[in-house]
Parts: structure tokens; sequence; C-alpha cells
């Protein structure tokens, strides 16, 4: 049994718009870049909150969008202060089906796509595997 | 064995740990998944974190004189 020496919970911030295109890509949807609009409800009428950063007003623009096969919906991608944020409509139960709660399964594979990359650079030999809660990376030297 | 281990649920929610390092380095060498990720909500630090490496010490005896 290896000691475990520290225990770390991280808040994810998109910074890298590669990892996303490539989570789009394991994952089937289209990513487009410079569409600076996606489909939504049109108008914000209180069902969920507003994310951090984002005014109603701006709903509904975006500096790229997703497309996810099947969905009516889109998935908007904003950038705002050297981060990516994701705005979509959840009222789309197959576009809530497809990216999870709180957009986690397109988190899931942006940190899975990204930490593989920058790991092999720095050395790393990268193993991958699913769990019953998730993705599992181990990284190794 | 040294590990840095990810694990990231289906809501997006992320966990770092880091297994068969000694002292502070686990801090060090994870760091980099940290900052490429965002940034760190809470941090706990278990026993091993305060193993140091052994310092082998030589005594010598005077013999004479």
């Amino acid at each position: 049994m290896i000691n475990l020496s520290h225990i770390s919970k991280i808040e994810l911030e998109i910074k890298y718009l590669d990892a996303l295109i490539y989570a789009c890509n394991r994952l089937g949807f289209e990513f487009v870049e410079n569409q600076n609009t996606y489909r939504w409800y049109g108008r914000w009428v209180g069902d969920s909150p507003l994310p951090e950063g984002i005014s109603k007003d701006e709903l509904g623009r975006c500096d790229h969008a997703i497309k996810i096969p099947g969905c009516t919906y889109e998935i908007g991608v904003v950038k705002k202060n050297n981060m990516y944020i994701l705005l979509w409509d959840s009222w789309d139960s197959k576009l809530r089906l497809a990216i999870g709660h709180n957009a986690g399964i397109i988190k899931q594979a942006y940190t899975a796509e990204l930490v593989r990359y920058k790991a092999r650079l720095k050395g790393y030999s990268v193993l991958e595997k699913k769990t019953q809660k998730g993705i599992r990376i181990v990284l190794q030297k | 064995m040294e590990e840095i281990i990810i694990d990231i649920d289906e809501s997006g929610e992320i966990s770092v740990e880091t297994r068969g390092f000694r002292g502070k380095a686990c801090l060090e060498e994870s760091q980099f998944v940290k900052d490429l990720l965002g940034h760190e909500l809470f941090r706990q630090l278990t026993p091993a974190y305060y193993i140091t490496e052994k310092i082998k010490t030589k005594k010598y005896l005077k013999l004479c004189g």
C-alpha cells in the first residue's frame, strides 16, 4: 500500500481552448469556432441561477459554440478574464443529459484531455480508467 | 512508486491525491496539476506528509588520546 500524503479539491477553470476542443471530439460534440450566438430559449426567465460574472443581457452571445447531436439548444463558450465560461439553457432535457449536472461531463473530458497532454510533456506516464464516480487519471514517474 | 492521482466525477468535481512522496515534495510535484486546472479549494495533509528522509549519521569513537 502506497502512503497517501495529501488530498486537494480543485475548482476547475477552463483556460485552454485546445483541450476544450479535444474534449468535444472525445464526446462526439461539434465545437464551432467563432460562432457568436448559441441556440437557447431566447430570454432569461429565472429558472436557473446566472453563472458568476455573466449578466442576463450577455446570455445568447458567445465567442464559440458547441453543438450536441440530437439537441435543439447549444452551448455558448464565452471568453472572460482569460477563462472560458460555458453557457447553456438546461430546459433542453437531451442537452442536460448529454452534458451532465453542471456540465460535469464536458468538464471531466476537458480535465482528462488537458492533464494527459501536459503530464506527458513533463515526463509522466499517464493511465486513465473509468471509476464508479467518473474518471481516474494516474500520473507516475 | 510516486503517483499523482486525479479523480473527476460526473459533476466535474476534481480531487488530487499524492501517494508515495515523502514530506513537502508531494505539494511541489502536484502543483503543476493544480495550476493547470484552476485553483485549490481545500487541502488535507496526511501523516505521510510529515515523514522526512532518514539521515544517516556516522559516529566515531575516540580510541586513544
